[in-house]
């Protein structure tokens, strides 16, 4: 175990002592304070851009509306790469959890009058809790087997909601408005996001950083030698899983309170399960950045192309296309290939 | 519903079945490809026809004299565009399915571009017909269409059989590296594997625009249904993917009868899951696992 952990805590790092392969000091710290840097200055940008955005934007409230919605898929495929990235087990079927934290908080709003911006964190046990036992029953299985039975889950649920009456079914869901002058309307989305999106990294960072995150890491490279190294992969990879709900499970509760009308489809579109996968895969997966690098460039491109050429089904096709390209001609992501050739910029090593 | 007339429209739709997802399992058997975009492809062929019908009122039936080698082609295209280049690396079947997933991507977009989202079909004079035998009804559509798939998958069975190329694929299927000591072009033979395969969805696509509605999107009802039918009959058995569509097509003509339509997909779904959690190897197959 000890071997291991070496070997894997020194590929990471891009510079190594060219004698005992072990990290230069110098790096580590210089790295260690351009990270720090890199990070404050991310999260200051993020907390100040609706005040910085004030006098630059004419559409104010659309402006706001994409920064909610990178904030969104930074939450979800950084969960996403806690399962599919660090442990390697790909699932498309985390809407599921996107469904549960969305209509979780809905009901507690359409039935009880809580806000959903205070029952977030019961949203995401919530969510947690859909995980653990779907955790349970679907890591039975492995590789390809996942992947298929983790559509099946999702289908499953669709199938499910669709059908029950009690959350209104196929046809949906009706919010209460939030009361909130329409200028300043989505500016509480906005940050109840930013809240969502910086527990997910900040949950990613401490995972990717412990002896948690080395045992998922090693599962992703050989499970079986990770077994007999003595980590029990059964409960890592459920735990891996359940984890990854939690903030995809916020970021749904927010998601369904700015859109007022929750619709079973909006969630389980196999679409929605898609793009988290493919942001974490395009930033680079098993990175603690990459999912954010993926998800800020993907919304970026969906919006330029829909502001240009309008709502078309093309988007999910240039979706497809990226995805294809990404597979066939750097399969590690924009930070994983950027750092096998020692080119990632410091303030993007998150790892 | 009486049991003998459940029984008999279940075997029709089996028979369909079957010929869906002979090509997903063969596609599995010699590449270890799962072919998200199976269904996707079948899809394609299905507006295929729809355009020959409506234009050059094409029998559907008879347009798979046309779709077949279109679709033979755009999977030899796709293959040696795509596979060749993820060979090598070390997680070969999960990058199968993400790239196949984009494929059911691509084409899903492309085709709601081309057709938008609304309901076709393809309504040949066969299709509102019915044949009646004492007590039962045999919708004639069906009868067409689980007649024409069961000589497919009859002349797919002689292929594989009987010529050379066959017992070649069946050797890539029974050990790929061994194949390709004694002489078999490993590549050659995927590439036409994938070929088949796509040529059995363009037969597919074609009979199935007739008996259902389709939509860009109902590819994933489809691939659901495919999958857990060659999930339960085993990946890369033909014969238990026949065996899988015949057992599920009446489980659902059962859960359909008693429970009403908006259930029956659940049948497929709960089976794919529980095959996968119970019995990952299904009832003839090889374990699915790395």
């Amino acid at each position: 175990m000890t071997h291991e952990t070496e070997k894997l805590e020194t590929t990471d790092l891009p510079v190594v002592d060219p004698i005992d392969g072990s990290p230069k000091d110098s790096v580590r710290a210089q790295g260690a304070m351009s990270r720090r840097v890199g990070l404050s200055l991310s999260l200051a940008l993020v907390l100040l851009f609706p005040v910085i955005a004030i006098p630059i934007f004419d559409s104010y409230a659309y402006v706001m509306q994409v920064g909610m919605l990178m904030l969104m898929w930074i939450s979800m495929s950084s969960s996403w790469n806690i399962i599919g990235g660090f442990a390697g087990y790909i699932s498309l079927g985390h809407g599921v959890f996107f469904a549960i934290g969305g209509y979780s908080a809905g009901l507690a709003l359409a039935h009880w009058g809580i806000s959903p911006f205070l029952f977030l964190p019961l949203a995401g046990l919530a969510a947690m809790g859909v995980g653990l036992v779907a955790g349970l029953i679907t890591l039975r299985t492995r590789g390809p087997a996942f992947i298929v039975a983790t559509i099946a889950m999702l289908f499953l649920f669709l199938l499910w909601f669709d059908n029950w009456e009690f959350i209104g079914g196929s046809s949906g869901l009706d919010l209460p408005l939030i009361d909130f002058p329409i200028r300043w309307l989505k500016v509480p989305f906005y940050y109840a996001m930013a809240v969502s999106a910086m527990g997910a990294v900040y949950l990613s960072y401490r995972i990717a950083h412990s002896k948690f995150g080395l045992g998922l890491r090693a599962i992703s490279e050989d499970e079986t030698k990770a077994e007999v190294s003595g980590i029990n992969t059964r409960w890592y990879k459920v735990i891996a899983f359940s984890l990854s709900a939690f903030f995809i499970g916020t970021a749904g509760a927010i998601y369904g309170y700015s859109l007022t009308h929750l619709r079973p489809l909006t969630f389980f579109a196999i679409a929605v399960a898609a793009r988290m996968v493919l942001m974490a895969i395009i930033g680079g997966r098993g990175t603690v950045a990459g999912p954010v690098v993926g998800a800020i460039l993907i919304v970026g491109v969906n919006e330029f192309s829909v502001r240009q050429f309008g709502q078309t089904e093309l988007n999910i096709v240039v979706t497809g296309v990226i995805l294809l390209a990404t597979l066939l001609f750097f399969p590690r992501g924009i930070v994983g290939s950027l750092r096998n050739s020692g080119k990632l910029p410091a303030f993007l090593d998150w790892d | 519903m009486n049991w003998a007339q459940i029984l008999v429209l279940g075997l029709l739709l089996g028979g369909v079945y079957a010929m869906m997802a002979s090509g997903l399992t063969l596609l599995f058997g010699v590449m270890r490809v799962v072919n998200l975009a199976h269904a996707a492809f079948i899809l394609i062929a299905s507006y295929l026809t729809y355009i020959l019908f409506e234009n050059l009122a094409l029998d559907p039936i008879v347009s798979l004299v046309i779709t077949m080698p279109l679709m033979f082609g755009l999977g030899v295209a796709i293959y040696l565009l795509l596979f060749p280049r993820i060979e090598a690396s070390p997680r070969y079947i999960e990058m199968t399915v993400l790239l196949t997933f984009g494929l059911a991507l691509v084409v899903e977009g492309i085709l709601t571009f081309a057709f938008t989202g609304t309901f076709r079909s393809v309504r040949p004079g066969y299709a509102s017909t019915s044949i009646r035998l004492g007590d039962l009804f045999i919708p004639s559509s069906q009868l067409y269409a689980s007649t024409v798939s069961f000589a497919l998958l009859m002349g797919l069975w002689a292929v594989l059989r009987f010529t050379k190329t066959g017992t070649a694929i069946r050797a890539t299927m029974q050990n790929r590296s061994a194949a390709q000591i004694v002489g078999v072009n490993v590549r050659r033979i995927s590439a036409l594997a994938f070929g088949m395969g796509m040529a059995l969805a363009g037969a597919a696509g074609s009979l199935l625009s007739f008996l259902f509605p389709f939509f860009p999107a109902k590819h994933w009802q489809w691939i659901a249904l495919l999958l857990s039918l060659i999930v339960l009959g085993g990946m890369g058995s033909i014969k238990g993917a026949v065996i899988g569509a015949l057992l599920l097509a009446i489980a659902s003509a059962i859960v359909t009868d008693t429970f009403g339509p908006t259930w029956s997909p659940i049948t497929f779904y709960l089976t794919l899951f529980l095959i996968l959690l119970v019995r990952p190897q299904g009832l003839f197959g090889a374990k699915l696992r790395l």
